[in-house]
């Protein structure tokens, strides 16, 4: 996945938020299944129009967190009870009470740093030279782009329908 | 689809008490007053331990709807707009925290040991206390914080509702620094209200974290109770529109959160007793450890508060599904009311474990005192705000994943 194959294809750029989700949800209601929004910031509604599905990055931190909290139990037990056994106020040497705020911080940790790892593995970051439709896409203004190898991919249809959904501009992208 | 949330139906009607609603009510009113009767003549001993725990449970729950008024508003929240009513008709039995406070007093010499001469003079670490912990003074205290918890409950919940006729956008500023004032406030007057009403029950024993662990399990039995309301009126059909399942799985989120906070205040407040190992303090965990039922509660407490709700709030899907969130709430005030009941009974009874009709009998009575608190809140205003600024924000409310 770190390494996806660029394809040319066809843009609209938008300047309104709410026509790029009625537009992003016109291309999928065509058949489009690989097309994507480029917005400056996080739009409500823009996955459900676009079909993305839900984030797998949850998933991750769950079981780095479980990985994260069994790690602390073994490592508070291991080291306490069983490599350097130490007596400490008379209490037991395997005393959980006591490895609770080691396995918690453990937990948190894995499951964070994990997380954070995840996003760059599923984001594909960093990327140093990112594909440019349009400069003002980090600023101003929102695209929709649907690559040439998706299906059913006709340009001069494509324009038409940005038109009709509000684009002020379409254009030929080389790659993105 | 948020787009489609923009564009549902938008309706509220008068609220009128469904039938059986009303019969629970009732109901629940008489096995109340009856076994508070019964019980004053009989065995008052067991009255009155019965009476604290469920005056405290209701209590939360009555204070614990105005902590999330007014989060809201020093947050300037927009999405929780629509549901605030639900949290203000919750407020409404702010005024019974004082009628039950008054009728608490006639059981103080049995419930509270430092109300007892006997105990004073024959111990010297009761006595010591006796500066702060006398009847005088608790009095003045109770009546202190119940006048200052109805006073912002009146300006708050009454700016709201004013709002809903003249519609004036001042109200929602006047309505952000009222809340600064009563989070303070309540800050204070809860944690010393707690102190005074179950720390006191031990008067040798003492833990500086009692207050917050007190408030963790105010918070988050107040949120189940509003994740009910919620349901409830969804399916009642009072309300359309303007609450959705997105509010529903954000009070969800804010549930599972606070479950998190009950679980790591009260390991807070073991952890560092434990290890401490002073006798002093251990004393009441102690109490809690060596008769098989309390030690059974104890972990009850910690499996069923925490480990069982938490795990069960942590599929997006079963926070959005209503069933399911029904049974986690219901889940959750029965261990609020179990953790009370953990808080205040080890201190009577010879440290037996006592559960029986007069405990159930009592708590029907507070909660059909409540929910016609509750019920009649709804019926004398719109059940949302209708005029809020904000309203259009939790209107079109959409939580991402």
């Amino acid at each position: 996945m770190a390494k996806k194959k660029r394809y040319g294809g066809y843009a609209g750029i938008f300047t309104d938020e709410a026509k790029v989700v009625e537009a992003a949800r016109k291309i999928k209601s065509l058949g489009f299944l690989k097309f994507d929004a480029i917005s400056p910031y996080p739009i409500h509604g823009m996955e459900e129009a676009c079909g993305i599905p839900r984030s797998p990055i949850p998933y991750v931190t769950f079981g780095a967190g479980l990985f994260g909290m069994s790690f602390g139990l073994w490592l508070t037990w291991w080291t306490s009870a069983v490599n350097w056994p130490l007596n400490v106020g008379g209490k037991p040497f395997f005393s959980l009470a006591a490895f609770i705020p080691i396995i918690f911080e453990l937990t948190i940790l894995f499951a964070a740093l994990t997380s954070v790892g995840a996003l760059f593995y599923f984001c594909r970051l960093p990327q140093i030279d990112p594909p440019v439709i349009d400069p003002d896409l980090t600023c101003s203004k929102f695209a929709i782009f649907v690559p040439e190898n998706d299906v059913g991919y006709d340009e001069a249809k494509l324009a038409q329908v940005f038109r009709e959904m509000g684009a002020v501009e379409t254009k030929k992208v080389a790659e993105f | 689809m948020a787009a489609d949330n923009h564009h549902h139906e938008l309706k509220v009607e008068k609220f009128e008490t469904p039938g059986n609603l009303k019969t629970l009510i009732a109901v629940l009113s008489v096995i109340g007053l009856l076994t508070f009767a019964i019980s004053w003549m009989k065995s008052p001993e067991r009255l009155w331990p019965a009476y604290l725990t469920a005056f405290f449970f209701f209590s939360c729950l009555g204070l614990g709807g105005l902590f999330f008024t007014a989060i809201q508003h020093v947050a300037k929240a927009g999405w929780s707009t629509s549901i605030r009513r639900y949290s203000e008709a919750m407020t409404s039995f702010i005024p019974f925290i004082f009628i039950g406070g008054l009728v608490l007093l006639a059981g103080m010499k049995y419930l509270f040991p430092w109300a007892d001469p006997e105990v004073i003079a024959s111990n010297p670490i009761v006595a010591a206390k006796t500066s702060y912990l006398n009847v005088g003074f608790f009095v003045g205290r109770l009546v202190l914080f119940c006048g200052g918890w109805f006073l912002f409950k009146h300006l708050i919940v009454g700016n709201s509702v004013k709002q809903d006729i003249t519609g004036d956008h001042k109200l929602t500023l006047k309505n952000l620094s009222l809340s600064i004032g009563f989070i303070l406030f309540f800050a204070l007057s809860f944690t010393a209200f707690s102190m005074d009403l179950l720390m006191s029950l031990l008067p040798t024993w003492y833990s500086t974290i009692f207050g917050i662990y007190c408030f963790a399990g105010l918070f988050q039995s107040s949120l189940a109770f509003m994740a009910l309301m919620i349901i409830f009126i969804k399916r009642t059909g009072f309300v359309k529109g303007y609450v959705t399942v997105e509010h529903q799985h954000d009070i969800a989120k804010f549930l599972k959160g606070f479950t998190v906070f009950w679980a790591y205040i009260a390991f807070s407040q073991f952890m560092l007793i434990w290890y401490a190992n002073i006798p002093e303090e251990t004393e009441y965990y102690i109490m809690r450890s060596q008769n098989g039922g309390w030690l059974a509660l104890s972990f009850g407490l910690l499996i069923f508060r925490f480990i069982v709700p938490f795990i069960a709030l942590l599929p997006r899907g079963l926070k959005r599904n209503e069933n399911h969130l029904i049974l986690v709430s219901c889940l959750i005030l029965i261990m609020q009311y179990l953790d009370i009941y953990w808080m205040v009974y080890p201190n009577f009874f010879d440290g037996q474990v006592t559960f029986g009709v007069v405990e159930i009998g009592i708590f029907c009575g507070f909660a059909g005192l409540f929910l016609w608190a509750v019920v009649s809140f709804f019926k004398k205003f719109s059940l949302i705000p209708i005029k809020d600024p904000r309203l259009n924000e939790a209107i079109n409310h959409h939580v991402t994943y």
